[in-house]
């Protein structure tokens, strides 16, 4: 996605600029903040088509940055970029809603590689899916594009991912979809720490649109394999 | 002379059994309680006995009586409550050591995430530098400018190693100072000037006018005047000129470090100076650093028998970093520097700012 406008959040100058120009060689434009307070005011007006986050910053941390942006409707895709590299961390991060995690200090090909992979995947999300938009499931209809699930006169709301994943599924209606090619898809470059993560967002999904979550009527469980769909 | 600082202590104070210790000293204050009552009512129950018994005390037995129970238990209420009174002491003892406990305790952890910051940030411009050069995607000057940005970042990784090192020789009371006698006026020129190439954003004046002859230890007084201005640059880098003056006192000299930033605003010197002090917030970044720089300064201050004020600027906003240091040795403590030394080491810096102090002040 050649032209895509980055915003890098990072308040170490050295890194800043060392990632930026490498960014800016592979197309993309970059506009670098240190300051996360200002940072949000900037994804609001100036709508980057990516932010690389860092965590500890001067006037608002990156945590509550993600946080705020996605608690006000913002899907902007955030690649947390930080030397706080544990696994709470990690999982922390993901949690709040950011796309991908990238401990400090990382490989030059692998943040250029996984740049690549979430741009990808948001171009993906904005293409018109061979499924269509919606989905219908009895009397569950999903907006997939809109992030949103109707269900007997309620709107209920779907995270990004959650919606990639019914994508994934609805695009090849009965046949079995492997968690390995859900995860390539869905989160890309090796970003998560386990295949099992699927099954938990699998389990939340079966709680939106299944009539009984226990008893799956849509969302079939493949042993061993993967999952299929069946509307 | 190498004398040997004395031990910080940045242990955590013992926890665990304080809850037990805290349990004895309520059993103990009880214990006391129901003694200070017992004696104070054995005359009615002595007199209770004898009429039990069927024999009624005659008047000069019953005053007897009374007046030897009630020196009885004016002598148990004092030792009971003098008692209790060291109990609720140790009490108070306790509590503050947990607080101090808890206190430390986040601030360890703040430094853990300060330090990791710290090293893991020019760890990677230092990587994705070398990462750059190596695949070919900087050339010529801006190759030259990562190269140097990378060497940058390889000397704030020392610095912090050092600053941690000492930290804990300090801890372990094996972080010696050579003391000898120095011209702190000399020192505070040359390292001003190699500090003013490090920051050139930032305005350093620096004020001294004449020798100004201590006992200390060179490369602590350069490592302090380092931490004190590059500290002044962090705080108020931006809100005008950083002075560094040197000015002989009754005592020996004084080296202060005088910005125009935000000033003590209202915090305690005490625990500006006490190891791993940060913000609240452990991820939001106030300013770079973990929370050692003044810690340092203080102790080096202390290992070479000087002492160390913090005080907001006079006349204005900013802060005052003074560090005193004892005169030289075998100086009377009020001659003026040029008075005391016939044999011109104040000319000889004048000369030559270079150079060592003579011998024959040791």
């Amino acid at each position: 996605m050649s032209g895509a406008r980055l915003m890098l959040v990072e308040d170490e100058a050295h890194l800043a600029e060392v990632v930026s120009d490498n960014l800016e060689l592979e197309g993309w434009s970059v506009d670098v903040v240190g300051d996360g307070a200002v940072a949000l005011e900037r994804i609001r007006s100036e709508r980057p088509d990516l932010v690389l986050l860092d965590v500890m910053l001067p006037g608002m941390d990156g945590f509550h940055v993600c946080d705020a942006l996605r608690k006000e409707g913002n899907r902007v895709p955030i690649l947390f970029m930080t030397a706080k590299g544990s696994r709470d961390d990690r999982v922390h991060g993901l949690e709040l809603g950011g796309d991908d995690y990238l401990p400090k200090p990382f490989d030059l090909t692998e943040l250029i590689l996984r740049v690549r992979a979430i741009l990808r995947r948001s171009e993906w999300m904005a293409t018109p899916s061979d499924a269509g938009d919606v989905l219908l499931l009895g009397d569950v209809r999903v907006d997939i594009k809109g992030c949103s699930v109707q269900r007997g006169g309620r709107t209920l709301e779907l995270s990004p991912k959650e919606a990639l994943i019914l994508r994934c599924l609805a695009e090849r209606p009965g046949d079995v979809v492997t968690r390995a090619e859900i995860v390539q898809r869905v989160w890309g470059y090796d970003a998560f720490p386990t295949l099992r993560t699927v099954d938990n967002f699998i389990v939340r999904l079966r709680r939106l649109v299944e009539p009984d979550a226990k008893e799956p009527r849509y969302i079939h469980t493949v042993r061993g394999s993967g999952y299929r769909l069946t509307p | 002379m190498t004398p040997t600082a004395a031990p910080v202590d940045l242990r955590r104070p013992v926890r665990g059994p304080l809850w037990v210790f805290g349990l004895i000293v309520l059993l103990y204050a009880a214990l006391i309680s129901w003694w200070v009552v017992f004696f104070s009512r054995q005359g009615d129950v002595l007199m209770a006995r004898l009429k039990v018994a069927g024999s009624a005390p005659d008047e000069v037995t019953r005053q007897a009586l009374y007046e030897a129970t009630y020196e009885w238990s004016r002598m148990f209420m004092f030792e009971g409550g003098f008692m209790g009174l060291l109990l609720l002491a140790s009490m108070g003892l306790v509590l503050r050591s947990i607080r101090q406990d808890v206190a430390l305790a986040r601030r360890q952890r703040d430094f853990v995430s300060a330090v990791t910051h710290e090293l893991r940030s020019p760890l990677a411009s230092i990587r994705l530098y070398l990462d750059s050069l190596l695949m070919g995607r900087a050339e010529g000057e801006k190759a030259q400018r990562y190269l140097k940005h990378a060497r940058l970042d390889v000397d704030r990784l020392s610095r912090l190693v050092e600053e941690v090192l000492t930290t804990r020789a300090l801890a372990e009371g094996v972080h010696e100072v050579h003391l000898e006698d120095v011209d702190l006026a000399e020192i505070a020129s040359r390292v001003a000037a190699r500090l003013a190439e490090l920051h050139p954003g930032a305005r350093l004046d620096v004020s001294t006018a004449e020798p100004a002859w201590v006992r200390a230890d060179t490369h602590a007084v350069e490592r302090i005047l380092d931490n004190l201005v590059s500290n002044a640059v962090k705080y108020a880098g931006q809100e005008g000129p950083i002075r560094v003056e040197v000015v002989p006192t009754s005592g020996g000299a004084r080296l202060a470090v005088i910005d125009r930033g935000p000033g003590l605003r209202g915090a305690r010197p005490k625990d500006l100076t006490a190891a791993f002090f940060r913000g609240q917030n452990e991820n939001v970044r106030t300013h770079p650093g973990v929370g050692l720089g003044l810690f340092v300064v203080r102790s080096l201050t202390e290992a070479q028998g000087g002492h160390l004020e913090l005080l907001d600027r006079a006349g204005g906003a900013g802060l005052t970093v003074a560090v005193s240091l004892p005169h030289a040795d075998g100086r009377p403590p009020d001659a003026a520097p040029s008075d005391a030394r016939p044999a011109a080491p104040a000319d000889t810096h004048a000369a030559a700012p270079s150079d060592t102090p003579p011998e024959a002040s040791a």
